[in-house]
């Protein structure tokens, strides 16, 4: 089943393809998120028979086994049915979307993101594996986040991308931990075992916390009472993407979840408490507030709030029959609330304002553009003859055969008339007060009909819902019967779509809906006028405290912990190891085991002796930097011996040329500091920290200690047996490095390259403070220094690839080498001054960085090409003359980043400090 | 012969480098410290090479390859700064 | 191992032992001599030759050792009388300008937990 990965991976081509051509027109763009979307729906359309046949496709991939993570797609009908409202109404938008850009707009950015966001949201519906739908999950809350921020100069675009991404993200993060709990409870995160275990997951202790975690989740994004705040600032966003992701897709993602998870979850007690309460509350607020509306689209807003409260009330009330109808309201709000979003568009788009106090009387001059948007709000309204009218009759039979508390029994047919009321009310006044009801207000232009295509995704939706409304049964029955097995994993209940179901109480409840809604506008208008009605949004108020809060606590908490004061700083973190490393130590005991020693020999004692005198005197002259530079000098010759001592080459050249480097860094960030250290005052502290350095030494002896004389032949002998058939190198540490902890190595260089870069950052435009031992000299120009570096610096370099070559092998390697040629350039700046550094400004080793990283990830991807997982080293060996055989392998590559990331971070941090340095002295 | 005489080879480089420490310790000035800490570099680099005799394993002449080439760097930079008051230039 | 011929067993041996002895004496120079500048001919002259004849023995030693590259000592014997003159004349730099600046006071390098810092500015 290839056709499955190439559906998802279609978009994020497309989003690739758009990002990286930022000069395309806009029609070519257009084309190119177009040319994506119609091949999904070809491929979609492909899958239609099998799925119909009742057939689930599968595609599986596994990618972090050990976690329970696998890329795994599934399709069943409801997966098929929101991929087609993903793919079909996308289609119209991006066509849509074409017309309405600005000349200024960036074109290929929007459609890049578009895709991105498509394809994010095709994966959350075609996701077969719980963990793998919470990465494409989070992927839509960031590129809603892209697309409502797409005028990011405006503050209010800005300020609602971040609400949506706050409020979003943090359901994203309960919907997580909710995945995960499911995930325990049914020993699996994969959808097909998730789904047939509805029972185990019911009856266990978990249950209530996981529903709450995921339910919240879902909430959050489909807006629901009391999340739905971030819709209506959402609407900041350009129209294409309000119909798109805050209308028919997005906003939808929760009521999927809640559909796609409803064997597994649904069916009790708490459910029903959870999910009805919620989505009733929503289903009237939304309702009441949507009236009260000065802005096109935030009516549109609070309605599709209203509307999700509705989906989410009938997923809640857990009948099959409400499912269907359900499922049922999902493909009909999709299709009316796009098209009403669109014509909101064009209106904005050809009068420059969506206010509705200034827009009125627009019928005389887009009457076509009007016809659509009337036969859009009826279907909202929910009028006869329209798919709206449907799928509410449907709702409101189910309301009225609620079965629970007495209360609820009343509460929830009641809410859902005063919302039909309010329905009305509300698509009325769309309709009313903008295209009738007087003239328009203080326009800047005469508006008029919008270019032909612009019109077009809107009529062909428009059509979409007189041809639902009036055929029921032949054009949405088998998509809607596809939907509804799919999210009851069974057959589908007994159901009839027909427009007349006789004189019943449904019917009577839907014609008080309709004359009440209409009684209930005309009397605002003329009672009280809605024009003159001013509110804020009390979500946002409420929503901007909260946040107001966090950050002064976050703030607070920072100013305690971060007050300034290193030596607070290395107390909270030796004390946090003493304390982390210490409790498993005191609790399993160290574990000192008993073999044989082995005889030190004079050098083992010359290098203790070294080791300790050096430690001393770094102890007592502790304050006088320039001789405790020394010292720890004597400490890192002796460790560098031990490292000898002990068998490990790799270690001692590395400890070596640290050394060193360290030195050379040390004595320029000197210049920083005074030459001495002041004297501790308070008696008290000097004991505490006394006490802590003094137990952290006592932790880490002890661990040296039971590592010293534990069994030495614990994983040793894996690693010496499988490095030369598996690795390619006979250099175990090597192979390690490069290899069997590559990932570990790829992230520590960039650790590293990115110290180089805040150093850079920290020093950039800074000039030190003087505080030397002898006041800046005038350089003399040093002939033998300057001789003899120059005869070094070829040498050095010779050094540094010959280690460097041979390091898969024998002691060497990117990370000496890549030090032995930054000593080497340093030399170079020691003799003949920074100028040696390269360009003042570091740029020449942020680019060594920059691109050290970038070859170390290609290298890793490199072993895909041999069918390897990532960072499997590959290796035919290549002969050099002098250097021997060389291993032409992926480790090699990689190990070429490490080189210049370590040469580049190295060498960037001395100039950073030479530059400082040089600046203060001169002055 | 060769073997008879290391043991006394090693424990002669080693009383060099505990007399080197001892004016490392004692000082008085800064640069008779940073001469000693140069002479314990020159000092390892001969043990290397003679425990490399000793084992018979040339592994470490990469260690004492890098004392020969870089081990002066920190001598070098120490001096400048206890000359000039500040490293490079 | 094959065993070395006993005339480059015997030279080697000498090499090792004179190599060592230099190197001892020059510190033995370095720790004892009176002032900097006499102290400095210790090292410099010593160890160097010390370290020479040290190398020059492994260069014979490793001669009929297989596999390994042969000649690495006359490389770093070539990188050491390249530095180790370098540094030595630095340092000699060094100690001048300390003579003339600032001649450290008789207690400098020790401890001086009772002199007040001139400048405190953490």
């Amino acid at each position: 089943m290839t056709a499955l990965p190439l559906l998802l991976a279609l978009p994020f081509v497309a989003a690739l393809a758009l990002a990286a051509l930022p000069r395309l027109s806009r029609t070519a763009a257009a084309l190119v998120a177009g040319a994506a979307t119609l091949g999904g729906l070809a491929l979609l359309g492909g899958m239609a028979g099998a799925v119909a046949d009742g057939e689930v496709l599968r595609f599986k991939l596994d990618w972090l086994p050990s976690l329970g993570l696998a890329f795994s797609l599934r399709v069943d009908g409801l997966a098929w049915m929101f991929a087609a409202i993903v793919l079909g109404i996308g289609a119209l938008v991006v066509l849509y979307a074409r017309w309405y850009l600005a000349d200024e707009d960036p074109p290929a950015r929007f459609f890049a993101m578009l895709s991105l966001f498509m394809g994010a949201m095709l994966g959350v519906t075609l996701a077969g594996n719980l963990l793998l739908l919470v990465v494409f999950w989070e992927l839509t809350s960031i590129s809603s986040f892209l697309l409502i921020g797409f005028w990011h100069r405006r503050a209010d675009a800005r300020a609602g991308a971040r609400m949506a991404l706050t409020i979003t993200g943090m359901g994203g993060l309960c919907l997580l931990a909710g995945v995960l709990l499911i995930g325990r409870i049914a020993g699996s995160f994969e959808l097909d075992v998730v789904l047939a275990a509805g029972e185990a997951i019911r009856a266990h202790a978990l249950y209530e916390p996981a529903l709450a975690l995921v339910l919240l989740g879902a909430f959050t994004k489909s807006a629901q009472f009391p999340f739905h705040s971030w819709l209506p600032h959402a609407m900041a966003a350009p129209t294409p993407v309000s119909a798109y992701l805050h209308s028919a897709t997005m906003v939808k993602a929760g009521v999927f979840l809640i559909a796609r998870l409803h064997p597994a979850l649904a069916g009790s007690e708490a459910w029903f408490w959870m999910v009805v309460p919620v989505g009733l509350a929503t289903l009237v607020v939304g309702a009441a507030l949507a009236l009260v509306q000065q802005d096109l689209k935030g009516l549109l807003a609070y309605s599709t709030i209203s509307h999700l409260g509705l989906i989410t009330l009938l997923f809640g009330l857990d009948t099959e029959l409400a499912v269907v109808a359900g499922v049922f309201h999902i493909l009909n709000h999709a299709t009316f609330k796009a098209s009403l979003f669109m014509a909101a568009g064009i209106i904005d788009h050809e009068t420059g304002s969506r206010d509705f106090r200034r827009l009125n009387g627009l019928w005389k001059h887009m009457p076509v553009t009007g016809a659509l948007a009337i036969v859009a709000s009826l279907a909202m309204a929910g009028v006869p003859l329209l798919n709206g009218f449907l799928s509410k009759e449907m709702f409101l039979a189910e309301t009225l055969a609620t079965e629970s508390h007495a209360l609820m029994e009343f509460l929830v047919p009641a809410g859902a008339l005063v919302a039909g009321i309010f329905a009305v009310a509300y698509s009325l006044r769309f309709v009313h007060d903008v295209f009738f009801n007087g003239e328009p207000v203080g326009l800047d232009r005469v508006p008029h009909e919008p270019p032909r295509f612009m019109r077009v995704p809107v009529e062909v939706l428009v059509v979409l819902c007189l041809v639902v409304g009036m055929f029921p049964q032949h054009t949405i029955g088998p998509l809607l019967a596809l939907g509804v097995q799919g999210v009851l994993q069974g057959p589908a209940p007994e159901y009839k779509l027909a427009i007349w179901h006789g004189f019943n109480l449904p019917l009577a409840l839907s014609a008080i809906g309709l004359v009440g809604g209409v009684a209930l506008y005309f009397g605002l208008q003329r009672g009280i006028n809605l024009h003159r009605i001013e509110r804020a949004s009390t979500g946002k108020r409420v929503f901007d405290a909260l946040v107001r809060r966090l950050v002064d606590l976050a703030r607070r908490v920072t100013r305690a912990l971060e007050n300034g004061s290193l030596q607070r700083y290395l107390l909270l973190l030796v004390l946090a190891a003493v304390v982390l490393g210490g409790a498993p130590l005191l609790e399993a005991g160290p574990g000192f085991g008993d073999p044989p020693g082995t005889p030190a020999g004079i050098a083992g004692w010359l290098a203790l002796a070294l080791l300790v005198a050096g430690v001393l005197a770094v102890l007592r002259w502790y304050r006088e930097r320039l001789l405790a530079v020394i010292a720890v000098g004597v400490v890192g010759l002796a460790v560098s011996l031990l490292f000898v001592l002990l068998s490990a080459p790799d270690l001692a050249l590395t400890q070596l040329l640290v050394e060193v480097a360290s030195v050379l860094l040390i004595l320029l960030a000197l210049r920083f500091l005074p030459q001495q250290s002041p004297p501790e005052r308070r008696r008290g502290r000097a004991w505490l920290h006394g006490v802590v350095a003094g137990a952290f030494g006592a932790g880490v002896a002890t661990a040296v200690y039971a590592v010293l004389t534990r069994p030495t032949r614990s994983i040793s002998d894996y690693f010496l047996r499988t490095t030369v058939p598996e690795g390619g190198g006979a250099n175990a540490v090597n192979v390690i490095i490069v290899d069997y902890r590559g990932f570990d190595t790829l992230g520590e260089i960039a650790v590293f390259g990115i110290a180089g870069l805040l150093l850079h950052a920290l020093l950039r435009g800074r000039a030190g403070v003087p505080g030397t031992l002898v006041p800046p000299q005038p350089a003399r120009p040093a002939f033998l220094l300057q001789v003899s570096a120059q005869v070094l610096l070829p040498l050095a370099i010779a050094v540094s690839l010959y280690l460097f070559l041979r390091g898969h092998n024998a002691p060497g390697g990117g990370f000496i080498a890549g030090l032995v040629l930054a000593l080497g350039v340093a030399l170079q700046a020691l003799a003949a001054g920074r100028e040696a550094l390269g360009a003042p400004d570091g740029r020449t080793w942020q680019a060594w960085i920059a691109w050290g990283l970038v070859v170390a990830t290609l290298g890793g991807i490199g072993s895909f090409l041999f069918g390897h997982p990532f960072l499997t080293s590959s290796t035919p060996y290549v002969d050099l003359p002098l250097v021997g055989a060389v291993p032409f392998a992926s480790a090699t590559v990689f190990d070429t980043g490490v080189y210049l990331v370590v040469a580049g971070a190295t060498l960037l941090m001395l100039a950073m400090l030479a530059r400082v340095h040089a600046q203060a002295g001169d002055r | 012969m060769t073997a008879a005489v290391l043991p006394f080879v090693v424990g002669a480089l080693a009383l060099a480098m505990l007399l080197s420490l001892l004016r490392l310790l004692r000082g008085p000035g800064i640069a008779d410290r940073v001469l000693a800490l140069d002479t314990l570099y020159v000092c390892t680099l001969a043990l290397l090479v003679v425990l490399g005799i000793q084992w018979r394993d040339g592994v470490y002449f990469e260690a004492a390859l890098l004392i020969g080439l870089l081990g002066f760097i920190g001598t070098v930079a120490l001096g400048r700064y206890v000359e000039r008051g500040k490293v490079i230039g | 191992m094959n065993a070395l011929p006993l005339w480059l067993d015997a030279i080697i041996a000498a090499l090792l032992v004179v190599g060592a002895a230099f190197a001892l004496v020059g510190a033995y120079g370095l720790a004892k001599l009176g002032d900097f500048m006499k102290r400095l001919h210790g090292p410099t002259k010593a160890t160097t030759l010390g370290v020479g004849c040290v190398l020059l023995a492994s260069l014979l030693w490793f001669l009929g050792t297989p596999g390994t590259p042969h000649g690495r000592e006359i490389l770093i014997a070539a990188f050491l009388f390249v530095t180790a003159p370098v540094s030595g004349h630095l340092l000699v730099v060094a100690a001048m300008r300390m003579d003339q600046a600032a001649r450290p006071a008789p207690t400098e390098g020790r401890s001086s937990t009772r002199s007040v810092p001139a400048r405190d500015e953490t």
